[in-house]
Formats: structure tokens, C-alpha cells, sequence
């Protein structure tokens, strides 16, 4: 066994030109390998082009015919089965690293928990002028229905995914919060399960921490915040339908906890009771872990045509007969401004100090910081507060005069809408390219998925690596040509 | 289970029964007519195809301008086509999907791959080697597919649901079947072309039912027209014969059933009155009338498969 392995010769790393700006999380600054990555190179360097490009083929169709697939929206109306892009090489990220970042990410959650029971109850830390009111009152996601209302084990964010990068200063900074069904958690088990399939010979070099027992801990968890009093409850996964882009993910995971999916359509209210219609008639649910969004879930409550959702449900929700998951409202924390205050809060509830780091936010609705932004604007990312999926983002060190120019207007008409990052170099991963046929560096981030149920954390061991598959790509969403690596957290 | 995963198990198996039989008729038809004793019109044989799927000059008149290809175009992959095979294949994906949580993972992807072989083929014309390898291909699917329904799901509801679509369907396909080599061979008759013609239609027929090895087995003799329908309507050991596949749907129905017994008016009840109406039949006696028979055949079958589904929605 090497110590390192020499990036020249006729290996298929030998166009990688590391850049020297970013961290790389594969090689240091010498271009050595680090330790805990050498085993997985010196297979890959074994390998001809023609082998790995017959692995790469061999994953792809696994997950072709497992129909792990998502739809792109376009003129056809069955959508275009795309794959979400799979690379071999596996992040891996060291025990004590780890360790790190999952304390970090319970603290922030626990936090944000009890911030929104706050939010929805005496509003202390509205009062005691730690966040501001207005940032809270004035967003979309702020439920007057919520007011007053506890939910099971004072839980609302059963399930978040906090997203992460590593910047060059090789330390980890939370991205952003999503607190509204995160998704992707099925693609970290399906990658595992394609990186078995491929590379059985790396895992049996390596101690990797499985991953295998999410559906288990979330059907706990769910099962944790069934209403009081209900012994064995009846819990369905809600999806708004076959023609969803996730819908693979909301079948994967009742299939995986043995419970059923349900569309909207399969349920209805009686005396502020929710059951589903079977073939031997009515079946009362219990805890509805639901894949709908909040506008969506009750027609007579929120958008009033929509036909995803079940009619009357917040009122059985409001009386404690059902349980949703995540709560609604919770949204009003999901949201890049509010964002910037989670140190605040932190400290506030815990009285600690934050573990992970925030981005610097700059809030276009300050007055100092819109000036900054105006000046500034090819140094900074512009993100709108409440979109997700990459959309909206202006990146300054990209952008044209004229493009800065029409979007200082667009900030100005209403800059409540509008944060400003300074731009992160999110960390950089060898990744196969299928045009160059070589490993080069991409930048990535990570989401994690954390679970709160009655007295209960779990934090998934490892969570997604998106990949920006575009050279100098810093966007990693799928939905926007990003890809993702299986993520190994390695015990010693 | 649910109501609407219940009627999309059903019509899963409905559209795989259907695929199949279409594949493996047209497959049947198509490549028995280059070797047809040679006064076999092949415009029959592409008469009959379009008569069996239901595209017919009645309801479309366009058929009667298609050529040859085109023809066999609409019947095999014409996505716009509602009937043909590939919109069954589709939909019978679609409905494995909307059901895809309680389907073990090895039939799903089963279908899955079944569907993604069948859009391997995007010609807008086949070569007669690509409808060959297309309709070959369909039939193969479907035993794989049916295979996993049979070993990798609990025989339960899910599976019964499943089952008695296939066993509604199959039924009725062979009575579509049926109606339209009776037809065939009407019209040959009328022409005069005599013992040859009419025993390569029988062959035909039971080809199309994965039948003529079987029928050879069970006559020890070279099949007529009469023993072609008794084996293909009467056997009961024949997994593709009409009574067959009504003891199988009744089979089913008790199985979904809560309630035990006959209630009239039920699909319970009407399902068994007509398994047990032709379990006691003979084909002498229905052989001189044969077309009304297999007429009235398929509208118990329609009023079966209509009382099916308003039992499960």
C-alpha cells in the first residue's frame, strides 16, 4: 500500500488540477491523499477506464429499473424520467468530525423547536426583542391557525434537513434550514445501496456507520407523537400523487416502514375525525406524515382548490385527534432571513454557544446592510427569503452590469425578500466526468436529516452529498443539473 | 387496503393480461400468414388482428386506408392509440406505481424493466424482425412479471386483487379471440379453400392461447375445429380455457370477500351462477351456435368486470 498516490502517469486522476483557493476534501494541500481516502483511490487507481465506466453504467441501471428516478416537467405530460446522477467515489467524512456536526445539528434543531412554540404561544423572544416581530408577521408561512395550538411532545419540526458546506477555512457552515419536508433522505439509502452492488471490495476495507435504520427510527418517531391515548396507531405517509417529482421517495419510504401511502383523495373528515376509504370500508389514521405542502393540505383552511388535501383536516388537527408531520407553520423558520437570527436563538433557549456556524447575512431590509448589498453586488449571492430548489439566486461574481443593475432594482421594490451571502467556497470533491472521462474536482455540500420525536433525537449517519456536476458550479440542486455521492461516516 | 390502490392492483392486472394476449396473437397471426396455404389473403390475417385489439372500420374508418405497417404500427406502439400494446404496458406501469408501497420491490421492478424495454422500440415503422422481437418480447415480460406476482407477494389481498384482474381479463381476451378466428374461418369457408385452410386456422387458434402443444397432448391427434373450442372454452385443466379462468375469478372474489356467501345481485353471486353454468356444458351443445355463444360470452364477461370494479370503488 502507497502513503500517497502521484496524480501523473496514465492513472484516470491524472488531468486533476487541484485548485489551490478551495478546500479539497480528497487531497491536501501538498496533493497527498488523505489518510481515511486511500484505500478508496488506490482501488480506483487499479481500475481501467473501461471498468469504471462500466461500473458507472452497471449503478445507472440499477437505478433505472428500481424506478429511482424523478420527473422533469415538460411538454409531455408523463414528465421525462431523468436518474438523479450517482458518482462512485464516495465522500467520507471522519467519526469525530462527525460527532461535531451532529451535536451541532440537534443543538440548532432543538432550538429552532422551541423558537417556533414560542412564536406560536407567549412570543417571548419577540418581546424580549431578539428577533424582530415584523420578520415573524410578515411571512407567508406564519399560521394564525397555529396560534395557541401544541402539538404532540411540543414537536414541530419532526423532520428537518439542515444543509451544509465546508468552506476553505475547512470548517462546516449551516447553508440553510428546511423544515418543511426535506427531501433526498431516500436517495442516501438507495446510494448506499448501488455503492454495496458496485464496490463491495471497498466496504469491506472500511467501517462505515449504516444507514440502513432510518425507516425504522422515523416510523419511532412517528409513532412517538400519535395522539394521546391512541395505543397502535394507524400511520400513512401522504403524497400528493404519482405525478410528484419526489413521488419515488414518499412510496420508498412507506414501503420501507411498512405503512401506507395515501393521496388526498383516499381520506376524508368525520366529526373531526380523519380515515381513509378501504376496501372494507372506513380505517381511522392516526399521524399523517404528509408530503403536502401546508397551502395544500386543507382546502377549507388554506388554498381553497386544492385537491391535494383533505377537507376539515386542520380541525381534527386542532382538536388532537390527528397528528401531522411536520407540523404546520413551520415555515415561518424556513426562511432565509430568519435564518440569520439562529445564533440569536440558540443562545436565547439554550444557553449555549452556537456549534455550527452561520453564513454572514447580510438582510436587505437593514438599512446599513441594502447599502452594502448595493455596493457589493458582484462579491455576493442574492437569494430570495422563501423559494427553494436553486431558484431565484443571483451569483454576483458571475453576473453581467446590466444583469446587477436589474436586480439592485428588483431588491429595492422590496427588499423583505431579499438576503445577501458573501460568496462560500463550498468545498471541492474528485468526481467522475463522464466527458472527460477523468476525476476532476466539483464543488459539494451536505444535507443531513435529523429526527425530534417524543424525547427522541436521531441524526441519519452521513446524509446526502450534492454534487455541482458543472464545472465552477456552486448549485447543487437536482432540479438544476446536480448530482450526488453515497456519504460514508467512518468509525476510527 | 385502500379503495383506490385495490383498483389500481386490478387494473394492473388487467392491462398485463392484456398486453400479452395482443402480443401473442399478433405475433401468431402475423408470422403464420408467410406460410398460410397460399389463398390465405394476408389482408385477412391483418383483418382479424385489427378485429381482436377492437380497432375496427366501424368505429375508425381510417384503418381502412393503413398499410400493412402502419397497421401494425398503431397496434403495437402507437402511444396515441388507447389499445394498443404499449398504452397497455403503460398503464399497467402507472397502476404498479400508484400501488408501488405494497408491491415487493422485486416485482415492481420487474414491471418496471418490462416497461423500459418496451420503450427501447421508438420506430415509427418495425421491420417484421422488430415486431417478432417486440411481440416476443412482451409475452417473455409478462412471465416474468407474472412469475413475481406469484412467488414474491403474499397471497393475500393484494395479490387475489391482482389475479382477478388477470383472470376477468384473460377470459375475456380469449373470447375476443375466439370471436375473431370464428370469423376467420366463416370467411374462409365462404371462399371454398377447404380442409387445409380450416386446420391452419384451428392451429392458429391455439397457438394464440399458448394452447396447440397441450391440445396435441390431451387428443393425441391433430385438432379440429371442435376440439380447438372444447379445449379453449371446456377444459378445466387448461389455464387459458374461459372456464378456467371463471373458476379462478370466483376463487379470487372469495378471497376479497368479508362477507361470506351469495347475496343476489352481488359479483359474487353472479360470477359463481356463471362458472357453474358452464361447468356442466358440453360442446355439442353449443358448437352449432358458436357466435351467439361467444357473444353472449363476452357480455357476461363486460357485466362481470363492470361489477367487479363498482365493488371496489
Amino acid at each position: 500500500m502507497k502513503d500517497s498516490i502521484q496524480l501523473n502517469g496514465n492513472s484516470i486522476f491524472s488531468s486533476y488540477d487541484s485548485e489551490k483557493n478551495l478546500y479539497d476534501e480528497v487531497f491536501d494541500q501538498t496533493g497527498k491523499v488523505k489518510k481515511y481516502y486511500q484505500k478508496v483511490l488506490s482501488l480506483f487507481n487499479k481500475l481501467t477506464l473501461q471498468d469504471l465506466k462500466k461500473l458507472n453504467e452497471f449503478a445507472r441501471a440499477s437505478f433505472f429499473n428500481q424506478g429511482v428516478t424523478f420527473a422533469v416537467y415538460s411538454d409531455n405530460l408523463k414528465g421525462v424520467e431523468r436518474i438523479f446522477p450517482f458518482d462512485l467515489f464516495p465522500r467520507i467524512i471522519p467519526l469525530k468530525e462527525w460527532e461535531n456536526l451532529e451535536k451541532g445539528i440537534i443543538q440548532r434543531n432543538r432550538a429552532i423547536n422551541m423558537f417556533l412554540y414560542d412564536i406560536y404561544h407567549d412570543r417571548k423572544v419577540l418581546k424580549d426583542k431578539i428577533v424582530p416581530s415584523e420578520l415573524i408577521f410578515s411571512s407567508n408561512y406564519y399560521l394564525k391557525e397555529m396560534i395557541g395550538f401544541t402539538p404532540p411532545g411540543k414537536v414541530y419540526t419532526h423532520i428537518s434537513g439542515t444543509d451544509l458546506i465546508k468552506h476553505k477555512d475547512g470548517e462546516y457552515y449551516v447553508l440553510e434550514d428546511n423544515l418543511r419536508c426535506p427531501s433526498g433522505v431516500s436517495y442516501v439509502l438507495s446510494n448506499r445501496e448501488a455503492m454495496k452492488r458496485t464496490l463491495s471490495k471497498v466496504f469491506s476495507s472500511y467501517n462505515i456507520k449504516p444507514v440502513h435504520d432510518y425507516p425504522e427510527q422515523l416510523l419511532s418517531m412517528i409513532q412517538s407523537v400519535a395522539p394521546e391515548g391512541v395505543d397502535n396507531p394507524t400511520c400513512v405517509v401522504l403524497t400528493p400523487g404519482m405525478y410528484n417529482s419526489a413521488y419515488y421517495e414518499h412510496s420508498f419510504l412507506a414501503q420501507s416502514m411498512g405503512i401506507q401511502l395515501v393521496e388526498g383523495r383516499d381520506l376524508y373528515v368525520d366529526k373531526n375525525f380523519v380515515y381513509m376509504k378501504t376496501l372494507h370500508g372506513a380505517k381511522r389514521v392516526d399521524v399523517i406524515y404528509r408530503r403536502v405542502d401546508d397551502d395544500f393540505i386543507d382546502p377549507l383552511c388554506f388554498k381553497a382548490d386544492s385537491v391535494l388535501g383533505i377537507p376539515g383536516l386542520m380541525g381534527c388537527y386542532r382538536e388532537g385527534n390527528v397528528t401531522l408531520i411536520n407540523a404546520p407553520g413551520t415555515g415561518a423558520v424556513d426562511d432565509k432571513a430568519v435564518y440569520t437570527y439562529i445564533p440569536d436563538i440558540i443562545k436565547y433557549y439554550l444557553s449555549e454557544e452556537p456549534i455550527l456556524k452561520n453564513v454572514h447575512t447580510y438582510r436587505c431590509e437593514l438599512e446599513d446592510d441594502l447599502k452594502y448589498v448595493m455596493e457589493n453586488m458582484e462579491n455576493l449571492v442574492v437569494k430570495p427569503v422563501d423559494e427553494s430548489g436553486g431558484y431565484g439566486i443571483f451569483m454576483g461574481h458571475k453576473s453581467t452590469a446590466e444583469q446587477r443593475k436589474e436586480f439592485q432594482d428588483r431588491i429595492k421594490s422590496n427588499p423583505r425578500k431579499y438576503i445577501a451571502q458573501p460568496i462560500m467556497s463550498l468545498s471541492v470533491h474528485s468526481t467522475f466526468i463522464e466527458e472527460s472521462e477523468f476525476f476532476e474536482p466539483r464543488h459539494i455540500d451536505l444535507r443531513s436529516f435529523c429526527l425530534m420525536g417524543k424525547n427522541k433525537d436521531f441524526v441519519l449517519k452521513g446524509g446526502l452529498s450534492r454534487v455541482a456536476l458543472k464545472k465552477g458550479s456552486l448549485i447543487v440542486n437536482s432540479s438544476q443539473g446536480g448530482g450526488s455521492k453515497d456519504t460514508w461516516v467512518l468509525e476510527g | 387496503m385502500l379503495s383506490r390502490i385495490a383498483n389500481s392492483l386490478l387494473w394492473m392486472g388487467r392491462y398485463l393480461e392484456r398486453a400479452q394476449h395482443t402480443a401473442r396473437y399478433v405475433n401468431v397471426h402475423y408470422f403464420s400468414a408467410l406460410d398460410a396455404p397460399n389463398l390465405s389473403k394476408k389482408e385477412y390475417v391483418l383483418d382479424s388482428i385489427s378485429c381482436m385489439t377492437g380497432l375496427s372500420y366501424e368505429y375508425d374508418e381510417d384503418i381502412l386506408n393503413l398499410e400493412d405497417q402502419n397497421l401494425i404500427y398503431k397496434i403495437t406502439l402507437d402511444e396515441t392509440n388507447p389499445v394498443s400494446i404499449k398504452s397497455f404496458i403503460n398503464n399497467a406501469r402507472e397502476n404498479a406505481r400508484g400501488a408501488r408501497d405494497i408491491l415487493s420491490s422485486e416485482l415492481w421492478e420487474s414491471i418496471n424493466k418490462f416497461y423500459h424495454s418496451a420503450n427501447a422500440y421508438q420506430g415509427k415503422t418495425l421491420t417484421e424482425e422488430e415486431i417478432l422481437s417486440f411481440t416476443e418480447m412482451v409475452v417473455h415480460q409478462c412471465a416474468i412479471v407474472n412469475g413475481y406476482i406469484d412467488h414474491s407477494l403474499l397471497h393475500d389481498e393484494t395479490w387475489s386483487l391482482i389475479q382477478l384482474g388477470i383472470h376477468t381479463e384473460a377470459a375475456g381476451q380469449l373470447t375476443r379471440m375466439l370471436i375473431a378466428k370464428v370469423r376467420d374461418i366463416e370467411k374462409t369457408e365462404q371462399l371454398k379453400l377447404g380442409k387445409a385452410m380450416e386446420t391452419y386456422q384451428c392451429i392458429a387458434m391455439l397457438k394464440s392461447a399458448e394452447g396447440y402443444d397441450m391440445s396435441r397432448v390431451h387428443y393425441k391427434s391433430v385438432p379440429n375445429l371442435k376440439k380447438a373450442l372444447e379445449f379453449l372454452i371446456l377444459n378445466k385443466d387448461f389455464p387459458r380455457s374461459i372456464i378456467f379462468n371463471l373458476e379462478a375469478v370466483n376463487n379470487c372474489l372469495q378471497k376479497i370477500s368479508l362477507v361470506k356467501g351469495e347475496e343476489k345481485g352481488s359479483v359474487e353471486f353472479f360470477a359463481g351462477k356463471l362458472q357453474a353454468s358452464y361447468s356442466y356444458l358440453t360442446i355439442e351443445e353449443i358448437q352449432d351456435q358458436i357466435l351467439p355463444f361467444l357473444e353472449k360470452t363476452l357480455d357476461n364477461l363486460y357485466k362481470l368486470g363492470s361489477l367487479v370494479d363498482q365493488k371496489i370503488s
